[in-house]
């Protein structure tokens, strides 16, 4: 008889595996735009404000901020939205008992950590080459900062994923209310661009957080507001990830019977 | 052994809760004991089936299995459609943890299904024969002490289906077996309890005939 964790741990390994068969191979050289989605999104950012930026943040290259945000921003969206169709994607597969609805969504997460990495480590690599000052200055606190966003990202993605399966109008809307949260994350301008007077009403959206916190991390130079920290991210990241967490457990029944 | 404890179960529809598929179903199948279920279109021998090989959950009531169950195998489940049908193999014989012997299992899985090439093409691709070659395939390379069908005879051409039934035959000496089909001669032959399923219970009979013998009585089968 095999133990229920590993039973689990061979899921787990069996799903990865499909996960990024399909992940290739969902159109002809899928890998090519794995890579370069994140490079077009992020020249044409620099051609838009590269320019104006410089002028903004003195000392701070316009191109490696954006970088920053853009990566940052994406990672938890990125995550998030995958997560949320997991189930819907591997509904077959829970015709097998040993696959729980919970496994797919876990594993997408693991293949978002390491496509989020490859294509980081790619961006950067082509910075550098292209003279850009890639080294973080706290290699630490940046890999932190990323991580936070990631969790985040997972625990939103858990939540998403059981709410759209039993609601599926829920998944539209949540992909509907990624896109002005994509402005009002501070991905495009730094946290100090907004008046004092609404950066209460900002700093409410924890992804500002992690993104802020990315940038004081890679820039010596770089000051936020006061009040970002690191705390309320990784707080809103396990709250929504125990939330995901329990609704699995919760909705477990109705998610396999479809 | 699988006990199957004061079961009820209803779905959830559209529009509320559903009627109650089963009623407090009860019976016991000693190991090596191949059963076949009867019952009209609709009476929940699917149900069951998806109730005893553990990818549903009743909603009162308690199953348990104290042997390997397979999954129930039939109608194009448990095969994801943009992948081949080699990584579909891979996939399952890894959740079933043969690894260590996956190239084995595949190579058996490829030679009973004999789709050729097609082995290497995604599962969309396929037409529902060639699914069910495979789906046999699969589910002949695991050891099981019980498998569940859900009328996998009956699919395939003709050369298909007498290779298919002598290896069910084989199978049905080895291990316990519980299947739905609507083909008397592919219950008889194959199994030797029946359960007939009617308005919600399951009534046991200690011979397929018998079982047989009361779904025809009926008078609305």
């Amino acid at each position: 008889m095999r133990t229920s964790s590993l039973i689990a741990w061979t899921v787990w390994k069996a799903l990865f595996l499909r996960e990024t068969v399909a992940r290739l191979s969902a159109r002809r050289a899928a890998w090519v735009w794995i890579l370069l989605e994140p490079l077009a999104q992020l020249i044409f950012l620099n051609v838009l404000f590269g320019v104006v930026l410089q002028r903004l943040i003195s000392g701070i290259d316009g191109g490696l901020f954006i970088s920053t945000g853009v990566l940052g921003f994406s990672v938890a969206r990125n995550t998030a939205m995958r997560l949320k169709d997991a189930i819907h994607a591997n509904a077959t597969l829970l015709t097998y008992r040993q696959v729980l609805p919970v496994d797919t969504v876990l594993v997408r997460a693991a293949l978002e950590a390491v496509v989020f990495m490859v294509s980081a480590l790619f961006l950067f690599t082509g910075l550098g080459l292209l003279g850009y000052q890639v080294i973080p200055h706290d290699f630490l606190q940046v890999m932190l900062a990323f991580a936070a966003l990631w969790l985040a990202g997972i625990g939103l993605g858990l939540i998403l994923s059981v709410v759209s399966q039993l609601i599926p109008a829920v998944g539209k809307v949540a992909e509907m209310v990624f896109l002005p949260l994509y402005f009002l994350s501070g991905v495009m301008h730094p946290a100090s661009a907004i008046p004092p007077a609404y950066q209460s009403w900002f700093l409410l959206n924890p992804f500002v957080h992690g993104i802020e916190t990315v940038r004081t991390g890679f820039f010596p130079q770089y000051y936020t507001i006061p009040g970002v920290s690191m705390g309320y991210l990784l707080g809103f990241a396990m709250f929504t990830v125990c939330l995901g967490l329990a609704l699995h457990v919760r909705f477990a029944t109705r998610l396999v019977a479809q | 052994m699988i006990i199957v404890d004061e079961v009820y179960k209803r779905y959830r529809t559209d529009h509320g809760v559903g009627k109650w598929v089963l009623q407090g179903v009860s019976f016991t199948i000693p190991p090596k004991v191949n059963v076949g279920l009867v019952g009209r279109n609709g009476a929940g021998k699917s149900t069951l089936l998806g109730l005893i090989g553990g990818t549903d959950t009743p909603t009162r009531g308690r199953v348990e299995r104290r042997c390997r169950v397979s999954w129930p195998m039939g109608f194009g489940g448990g095969l994801q459609g943009s992948l081949t049908g080699r990584q579909n193999a891979k996939f399952v014989c890894r959740i079933h943890g043969h690894e260590a012997d996956l190239p084995d299992r595949l190579r058996y899985i490829e030679d009973f299904a004999e789709l050729g090439e097609a082995f290497d093409e995604p599962i969309k691709t396929y037409s529902s024969g060639m699914k069910s070659r495979l789906q046999f395939g699969l589910s002949l390379a695991f050891d099981f002490d019980v498998y569940i069908s859900d009328e996998v005879t009956s699919t395939g051409d003709a050369r298909f289906k007498e290779k298919a039934a002598a290896a069910f035959k084989t199978l049905a000496d080895r291990a316990g077996l519980i299947m739905v089909s609507h083909g008397e001669g592919t219950l008889k032959e194959f199994c030797t309890a029946g359960i007939w399923l009617h308005e919600g219970r399951a009534y046991w009979f200690d011979s397929i005939n018998d079982a047989l013998k009361e779904y025809k009585k009926c008078p609305n089968p």
